[in-house]
């Protein structure tokens, strides 16, 4: 009973100040703006009037107990959930200034744009080089000397190169977890994307390999936007600047990772962060 | 409360042990005997005439089934192009784009119905419809025949063989921004490579015995092929006829044919697993 008129009451706090949920004055160069995001797995609601900027060049990252709609905020932003045809998103999400939900949006330019990188490593069933230059082959007419290139620049970029660049030609599938999760990170940078999502991509692999892939988030965000989706919270505290905290499929709090962690306005995002729940 | 009792279940353990031993012990059994027959009645008729000359009456001797089996071979590689990219291409639908909907489901309905419609029932539609409609026999139709079998069979291997795909392969193509027609036949395709090919040489294998259809439809003849467009010689129905003729030479020939059969469709079999097999390592 008590437990219920505590969150009736957060509910309520929550609608008095609706400021202190999503402070959007604290992002300054807005790159994706979400407005009044619904999401629906058929007739079941997943994100509730989701609002929330995502700054460019910086990393956002999306925490919040399993189940609470963390990945499934993120893949609209490539409309990736369109594969399932019961799965159906309304509200807007503004890149650059166009909303890409509208029905104009021409998938195949956004997802060049949007890059992401799930929890498992996917290699396509083909070599290491041929991965990386399979998106390369999708979007540009270059030639054989232009892709070699890229592929090596790309790898390099994943902080791959030195590991594979003596087995190019060997399956993708052959590499262990962590560096098949680089090598899907080497190719979905070499499309040059603009903005780069990230659902859970350390949560499959072992604790070396996720402080390389942090580290190569601190040298991406110079040059992408990065949206992150983690379990870990440490992880988020580490790598992001903006923490946005996800419950049953709301916002509860968004701000700077400094300000989440040490400062929360909300007490669910308190009890969450101190591990009271989740 | 009252135990129960373990000597009891220990009997009933045992009991359903053996009969499911034997009941399998019974089926290899007779599958060895088959076997065991054909060979043995089979291999006496195997020599290089079998294979380089054309039948010869009852009774003359000699001869061989060379008309036939490249009648064989012919009419089921016509039914294997027939077959093959139409069934393909169903089970791509199934499996990626229909997936649930109304005509999907119809479509998958369907298949079921006709992978369980004896074939003998396909040899008389298609003895109507390109047969009587022709005014003669034709390998082509024999062909068709072959593919309408072959078709179900290949759609739902394909469809299950693509559903094998985990998601996230599928999910990682479209995030790089693959269109999905490439998706499937670039990535998709390949995962499930070794089962599509494996899903084709068994339905190659299955129609490569059949007889009823061909009987409808191609019917035979002594000679070399000539004309797809004409009756053709094939080894199936030369069993049919040869087995039920009285001449023991003929008899004979037909148990070489068996034999024959036997092994292609074996060795059919044993290479798909090997195929298969490959992908798991």
């Amino acid at each position: 009973m008590d437990l219920k008129l505590e969150s009736i009451n957060h509910a309520l706090q929550v609608m008095q100040n609706p400021e202190t949920v999503t402070d959007m004055n604290q992002v300054n160069n807005v790159k994706i703006l979400v407005r009044n995001l619904n999401f629906y797995y058929g007739a079941h609601q997943a994100l509730f009037q989701n609002d929330l900027s995502i700054a460019a060049n910086k990393v956002t990252a999306i925490i919040g107990p399993s189940g609470c709609g963390k990945s499934t905020h993120i893949r609209v932003y490539n409309r990736i959930y369109e594969l399932y045809r019961e799965q159906k998103a309304n509200g807007e999400v503004i890149l650059d200034g166009v909303n890409i939900l509208s029905p104009q949006q021409d998938l195949i330019e956004l997802r060049r744009k949007v890059g992401m990188i799930f929890q498992k490593p996917t290699p396509f069933p083909m070599s290491v080089f041929d991965n990386v230059a399979y998106g390369l082959r999708l979007h540009f007419k270059l030639n054989k000397n232009e892709i070699t290139s890229k592929v090596e620049a790309s790898l390099k970029q994943a902080a791959l190169w030195d590991e594979v660049k003596d087995k190019l030609h060997h399956p993708g599938m052959a590499l262990s977890g962590g560096q098949q999760q680089r090598l899907c990170i080497a190719r979905a940078i070499a499309v040059e994307p603009e903005i780069l999502l990230m659902d859970e991509p350390t949560s499959a692999i072992d604790p070396i390999a996720t402080s390389k892939i942090e580290d190569l988030m601190e040298l991406l965000k110079k040059q992408y936007t990065i949206v992150i989706v983690t379990h870990n919270m440490q992880q988020a505290a580490r790598i992001s600047d903006f923490t946005a905290f996800f419950y049953e499929g709301k916002i509860i709090e968004f701000g700077t990772t400094k300000q989440i962690f040490t400062n929360p306005v909300q007490k669910q995002t308190e009890n969450y962060i101190t591990g009271r729940f989740g | 409360m009252k135990e129960s009792s373990i000597t009891r279940r220990k009997v009933v353990d045992m009991a359903v042990r053996f009969l499911s031993a034997a009941g399998s012990g019974l089926g290899l059994f007779i599958l060895l005997w088959i076997l065991y027959e054909v060979m043995i009645r089979g291999l006496g008729a195997i020599n290089l005439a079998f294979f380089t000359e054309l039948p010869t009456p009852p009774g003359m001797g000699g001869g061989g089934l060379a008309n036939a089996i490249v009648g064989t071979l012919l009419i089921t590689m016509l039914a294997t192009v027939l077959g093959v990219p139409i069934g393909i291409l169903s089970g791509i639908f199934l499996s990626e784009f229909g997936q649930h909907s109304r005509f999907a489901e119809g479509v998958r309905f369907t298949a079921n119905i006709l992978m369980g419609t004896p074939s003998i029932i396909i040899g008389v539609f298609i003895y109507t419809v390109l047969v009587l409609s022709v005014g003669h026999f034709s390998g082509y139709a024999g062909a068709v025949a072959l593919a309408i079998i072959m078709l179900p069979v290949v759609a739902r291997t394909t469809e299950d063989m693509l559903q094998l795909v985990p998601n996230a392969i599928r999910e990682s193509a479209l995030a790089l921004g693959a269109p999905r027609w490439r998706m499937t036949l670039s990535i998709v395709f390949r995962s499930a490579k070794t089962g599509l090919i494996t899903g084709v040489l068994l339905a190659i294998a299955r129609v490569s015995g059949e007889t009823a259809p061909l009987l409808f439809t191609t019917l035979n003849s002594p000679f070399w092929p000539t004309s797809m467009a004409n009756v053709m010689p094939n080894l199936t129905v030369t069993i049919f006829n040869y087995a039920m003729s009285p001449y023991a030479d003929w008899q004979k020939a037909a148990w070489g044919a068996s034999f024959l059969i036997t092994i292609a469709v074996l060795i059919i079999n044993i290479f798909s697993r090997i195929v298969f097999k490959e992908k798991v390592k």
